[in-house]
């Protein structure tokens, strides 16, 4: 029947152990805090959460003023008020004086 | 479209897709806490190691809670990236669910597609 070694013996062989492995040797379990800096940061995915602006066609005639860059969208909501002013649906005119801006309000 | 680095950009706000006060606020809340995350750390591996001194590690925790209220890990909540909502998001979508619901109809997720049997 084998006999188990004493006490001291295995913590040095614990010990040991440690060294050859570069592990932490801490027989009593103290709290030392290794893992918050274990941890990895957080920061750099949680700053990117929200997609981040593209180039859009402002940005692209700022930068070459001189070349021609067409906005559909925007070309395609112009011809839209076009069409609403031809059908008589488009914004109504500003008022020119405070009197014609007050009557309209009664 | 090509993403930012490759262009300068006008120095407006870095946000792309939708934009309110709150998606802004959330934005800034977490650059505060990009910046402040090692200071964070460090403070909390002073105050949680158990063989430091109880007087550093009480300092420690005193400059913790000192420390803005934006720097924390809590403050910031993920929201809708199509609607700016703050409830009912997908986090595997970054998405509110009605817009999953209407991104998810259209086609526009990879690998989505309604339950029927």
């Amino acid at each position: 029947m084998s006999v188990l070694p004493s006490r001291a013996r295995l913590l040095e062989l614990a010990k040991t152990s440690c060294r050859i492995f570069s592990t932490t040797f801490n027989p009593t379990g103290a709290r030392t805090g290794n893992k918050i800096l274990r941890q990895r940061l957080r920061g750099p995915n949680i700053v990117d959460y929200y997609p981040k602006r593209m180039v859009g066609i402002a940005d692209l005639r700022r930068i070459w003023p001189d070349r021609v860059f067409i906005d559909e969208a925007e070309v395609m909501r112009l011809e839209d008020v076009q069409v609403a002013k031809i059908r008589g649906k488009g914004a109504p005119k500003k008022l020119r004086t405070k009197k014609e801006a007050t009557r309209r309000k009664k | 479209m090509f993403p930012t680095p490759l262009l300068q950009l006008s120095k407006k706000h870095p946000i792309g897709i939708f934009i309110n006060a709150r998606v802004l606020r959330d934005q800034m809340k977490r650059e505060a806490f990009a910046e402040n995350e090692q200071l964070r750390q460090a403070l909390r591996y002073i105050s949680q190691n158990t063989t430091l001194h109880p007087r550093q590690r009480a300092q420690a925790q005193l400059q913790l809670t000192t420390m803005h209220a934006h720097t924390r890990s809590t403050q910031f909540k993920n929201r809708c990236i199509v609607a700016g909502k703050g409830r009912g998001v997908f986090r595997d979508f970054r998405m509110g669910r009605y817009q999953f619901r209407l991104n998810a109809l259209a086609g526009n997720l990879p690998g989505v597609k309604k339950a029927s049997w």
